[in-house]
């Protein structure tokens, strides 16, 4: 059995551990709560935007926007992963990987060139690792991406959308079922038309008729491109909330683990102890009756 | 009257107000009581509520749309913030982003064209706030 002074001074180093990871467990709530009430937001948004353009193509409108239609070519496409900045996370960065990677190679067999833009540290350091060519790394989004902050990069891929440069954006990332249902999937940001599914849970409204300012297609103009935006907003969000909860689970089971440690270590620490004590007993008492 | 207006982040505005002037994409645009369903294109610009006592409040809108039906006004915006909290800095910073833009196609013109009118008007309120304060 091994030295009590040794099973105690584990006990100390895993109670130490534990403290941490119960404090990690503790910032990572309230961390996951308020990315949770962003991301309610800015789903609030995405479903009103969502009922305008249901609005819109009652008025009979289609597709006038260059960002609706199908595209023949294929010259180049984007994958923007979206991992996090930090680890501790149990599978979260690793599932969001394979799926970005899968996705890397489908994409690479259909395209030309595949342009590969990765935000969060852990992303980019494994993505260099197995010797994938980076184009753009952000580091900037950590548990809570700004509007503006996201905007920067969508305005970019829009631009570059539009001028015929790109002509598919995929985003890799871990989409946010329940609180208990989070998964990495690949999604396809533009062209639109592989997109429609989405709004399809967008219930019928009764018909109102309305009077479009300056003109029904002017609106349509600016629908589509903000509708991207905020998808892509949206994607940032469900990934900040994923990786919450990812590390809330994982570092849950973290303390627990110690806890159960230290209980065993102090069940064997105690037996030690015990049986040392006992030892020296039985030398004290053979020694004295040796002298005898 | 109801007033909402929602940009990705938050809900910034929600409440009963008496009129409404907004930034329309090619003007300012007024909404009163019982104005008929209309569905419009944001401009960037200064948003005036006409609360229930009278007194105004002025924001910033920039982009997006705004539908009215059932006396409710719903304004989904890329940006509203307090029309003081604008600072000439802030304007003048965001002003050089947009004029060092690429412009050599015409998809990217028009961006840009778009970006620097949305700049220049927003200056224009910081100075004015400015120079009233």
């Amino acid at each position: 059995m091994a030295k009590a002074r040794a099973l105690d001074k584990r006990r100390r180093s895993i109670a130490n551990i534990r403290k941490i990871t119960k404090t990690m467990e503790l910032v990572s709530t309230a961390q996951f709560r308020r990315a949770m009430e962003r991301a309610v937001a800015a789903g609030d948004y995405a479903e009103r935007l969502a009922r305008l353009v249901a609005d819109l193509s009652n008025s009979g409108l289609e597709g006038a926007s260059p960002l609706l239609a199908k595209r023949e070519s294929k010259k180049r496409a984007i994958l923007l992963v979206l991992t996090a900045n930090r680890g501790m996370c149990g599978g979260y960065n690793s599932g969001v990987l394979r799926t970005a990677t899968a996705r890397l190679d489908e994409l690479r067999a259909e395209y030309g060139e595949v342009e590969l833009d990765v935000s969060g540290k852990r992303g980019i350091s494994f993505l260099k690792y197995r010797s994938y060519e980076i184009a753009r790394g952000f580091e900037r989004f950590d548990h809570k991406p700004t509007y503006d902050q996201v905007l920067e990069i969508a305005d970019d891929y829009l631009d570059r959308y539009a001028t015929g440069e790109v002509d598919r954006i995929d985003v890799a990332y871990c989409k946010f079922g329940s609180l208990s249902k989070q998964f990495p999937v690949a999604e396809t940001l533009l062209p639109f038309s592989e997109t429609r599914d989405d709004s399809k849970g967008v219930s019928e409204r009764s018909r109102t008729e309305y009077e479009f300012l300056p003109s029904p297609e002017s609106v349509l103009e600016e629908v589509v491109p903000n509708a991207f935006r905020v998808n892509m907003f949206k994607r940032f969000l469900d990934a900040a909330v994923g990786e919450q909860i990812a590390r809330m689970t994982a570092m849950k089971a973290a303390t627990d683990n110690a806890d159960s440690m230290i209980s065993t270590l102090t069940a064997t620490y105690n037996r030690a102890r015990q049986s040392q004590i006992t030892n020296e007993i039985i030398e004290v008492v053979s020694g004295a009756s040796a002298l005898k | 009257m109801r007033c909402v207006a929602i940009t990705p982040e938050k809900t910034v505005v929600d409440q009963e107000v008496e009129f409404i002037v907004l930034p329309l994409y090619d003007g300012e645009f007024g909404i009163g009581e019982n104005r008929a369903p209309v569905v419009g294109r944001l401009g960037a610009g200064e948003m005036r509520l006409t609360l229930k006592g009278g007194s105004v409040e002025r924001w910033w809108v920039e982009g997006g749309f705004v539908e009215v039906v059932d006396n409710a006004t719903t304004l989904l915006a890329n940006r509203v913030v307090e029309l003081s909290s604008l600072t000439v800095e802030g304007a003048k910073e965001e002003l050089r982003k947009a004029l060092s833009r690429p412009s050599n196609t015409p998809e990217l013109s028009k961006s840009k064209e778009g970006a620097v009118q949305r700049a220049r008007t927003r200056l224009r309120y910081a100075e004015k706030i400015a120079s009233a304060k």
